[in-house]
């Protein structure tokens, strides 16, 4: 009984500690972002103070405002998540399922454009981005954010497609289902936990993407995760708009998590196939 | 529905690389019979259903249905309705949705499918479950979902592979008399996968017994149960299976344990044989050959016996009135009829 007291004491304390860890960056943006910027500064650190808006005004409405950064942030994102998975749902489905010569070179190569550390083809890509006057562009970054997302978002689905039976599959040829209705109506729907989330991992590598974005976007496409270091420069880093900054870059993230949470139910499948093991 | 369903295997081979997973199967199944397929896993049966069904394709040979050549046919295109092992239910949809679902395929109206599904469900006693889904259903009801789903659609050929393999005892004996009843009142041709000889026994009209990718004996249960062709049928049908025990033939007698038994083969000459006994036709009698009793095994309203003669066991099959007890002596025959007398080299029928 003590035992299992002392266990559970130390759980929750472990958890709790992880906890703090997690959630005080984000406390810390969330308070500073409603402070002044002579609050922010104040020591020791003000716990109590008058919250005020100000900051989001500014980022938001104000001269520098980030709401175009915001914009591209989301195109950029937007349009990474949509055209990965347009291309990623049938490669997966292929790698997984179909038989064909140069399959495990397929599925390595996917794996192995993994490897390459991303600070190593940046200047191959701006060289490549430069001659054909894509720099400073939505399809430049989109298409460089493909070279590594779509890789990825294959190579996570394809275990969600091999967890199919086979038999499903057999059954709807057999229904009279062509290969894409199969597809379309069979696999799909048993695989939508996974897609919702590849879905929300590449959007997220998309929208919190920096050291590509900053090199190889500009003054016309610029996401908010560069523009954010328009509030740091030589003289002075303005905390409080910075802080607010973070929290509008933070919010679609978290409302995604939200949203795609309830999407994500594992063992969809499970129930429906008993037995089985081909002879 | 008669007319329609009518099969032709000519010399199909599959090989798995080196493996010759078939190796030269022919057989004709007739309009509306039941026809299983029967062996041991890895025997051919299954990929054989495969073959028929589309789903695999033969490395040589061709296939027929009701005359036409499908050997080159997708799955789809052969109007073929098959029951899984596993079901393959569509976990996503509900059990309406998974029996109108070959339907939709056809095209057919919507008005038309609702009385379908609704036909199929009652066929198989399901009409109140059609809005569960598939996972909360229990094997049994999952089992009818998949059977109302293969008999909407009324093909011309309906495929069961081992269509009973998961469910408990019980269930399993209901369902397969619910099966045959099913088949006789479409009147379709069933072609049924199993590795249980009592399945197919009880089930089929006629049979194929599969032995490493080969046919051994086609025929109908009750004559390769009556007459198996080989030592290998003979060891795989029937229930405990049949005694088999190496003998010298001498015109028309085998000898074993010193004993002379008269067999209704009349050959002149001597040979080495292969002598098979089923335990239901060993005979306790009073002269013959002696036998001590091992262990006796009760069944209720029979028992089964197994027998030490001279080093050699046998197993009998004895009807509860006359038990005798462990350790008890006693002397065995069998009638010449019951007889079945193997070539020791060949392993077939003499």
């Amino acid at each position: 009984m003590i035992v299992r007291r002392i266990r559970l004491v130390a759980v929750l304390a472990i958890t709790l500690l992880f906890l703090l860890a997690w959630v005080f960056p984000i406390v810390w943006s969330v308070l500073n972002s409603l402070k002044t910027d002579s609050d922010v500064l104040a020591y020791p650190p003000k716990l109590f103070f008058t919250p005020t808006l100000e900051p989001y005004r500014d980022v938001l409405f104000g001269s520098a405002s980030i709401l175009p950064n915001l914009v591209s942030s989301f195109v950029i994102a937007i349009g990474t998540t949509v055209i990965t998975m347009l291309m990623a749902v049938p490669a997966a489905y292929a790698l997984a399922r179909l038989r064909f010569r140069g399959k495990k070179f397929a599925g390595f190569y996917v794996l192995a454009t993994q490897m390459l550390p991303p600070v190593g083809i940046i200047i191959p890509y701006f060289l490549i981005l430069r001659n054909i006057g894509w720099i400073d562009t939505y399809q430049g970054i989109i298409l460089i954010y493909l070279s590594f997302s779509l890789p990825f978002a294959i190579w996570l689905l394809v275990s969600y497609f091999e967890d199919i039976p086979f038999e499903m599959e057999e059954a709807a040829y057999l229904d009279g289902a062509s290969r894409m209705k199969t597809l379309w109506r069979i696999i799909i729907p048993q695989v939508r936990g996974g897609i919702a989330v590849t879905v929300v991992f590449v959007f997220l590598n998309a929208w919190n993407e920096f050291l590509f974005a900053v090199v190889l976007s500009g003054n016309t496409v610029r996401p908010v995760t560069v523009a954010m270091f328009n509030f740091i420069s030589v003289e002075q880093t303005l905390w409080a708009k910075l802080a607010a900054v973070s929290v509008l870059a933070m919010l679609p993230v978290v409302i995604l998590g939200i949203v795609a949470q309830k999407n994500i139910v594992k063992g969809l499948t499970v129930g429906a196939v008993k037995g089985g093991g081909r002879r | 529905m008669s007319g329609r369903g009518q099969v032709r295997f000519e010399d199909i081979v599959k090989m798995h690389g080196e493996f010759a997973a078939l190796k030269g199967v022919t057989f004709d199944i007739e309009p509306g019979e039941f026809f299983a397929l029967l062996g041991p896993s890895g025997s051919g049966k299954s990929t054989t259903l495969r073959i028929l069904a589309g789903l695999d394709a033969p490395s040589a040979g061709r296939v027929f249905i009701d005359g036409q050549d499908i050997t080159a046919a997708d799955a789809r295109d052969r109007d073929i309705a098959m029951v899984f092992q596993s079901y393959a239910l569509y976990p996503h949809m509900t059990v309406y949705e998974n029996i109108a679902f070959p339907l939709e395929m056809a095209k057919m109206p919507k008005a038309e499918i609702v009385p379908a599904v609704q036909e199929a469900a009652r066929k198989v006693a399901i009409e109140h479950l059609l809005q569960r889904k598939p996972g909360q259903l229990s094997g049994g009801q999952q089992q009818r979902c998949a059977l109302a789903r293969a008999i909407v659609r009324k093909a011309r050929l309906f495929l069961l592979d081992e269509p009973l393999s998961n469910l408990d005892a019980k269930l399993r004996l209901e369902t397969r008399t619910e099966l045959k009843k099913l088949q006789r009142s479409l009147g379709v041709t069933a072609v049924y996968v199993t590795h249980d000889q009592e399945e197919a026994m009880t089930l089929a009209d006629r049979m194929a017994v599969f032995m490493a990718g080969e046919i051994q004996q086609i025929g109908r249960p009750a004559d390769v149960f009556a007459r198996p062709n080989s030592i290998d049928v003979a060891a795989f049908i029937g229930s405990p299976p049949m005694n088999l025990i190496p003998a010298r033939y001498r015109g028309g007698y085998v000898e074993i344990a010193g004993h002379r038994l008269e067999t209704s083969l009349k050959e002149a000459g001597e040979r080495d044989v292969v002598v098979g006994i089923r335990p239901g036709a060993v005979r306790i009698v009073t002269d013959g050959i002696p036998a001590v009793v091992d262990l006796v095994e009760d069944l209720g309203d029979t028992a089964i016996l197994d027998l030490d003669c001279s080093g050699i066991s046998i197993r009998a099959r004895v009807s509860d009135g006359n038990v005798p007890r462990e350790g008890a002596a006693l002397s065995i025959t069998a009638r010449a009829a019951d007889i079945h007398v193997f070539d020791a080299t060949t392993r077939r029928r003499l």
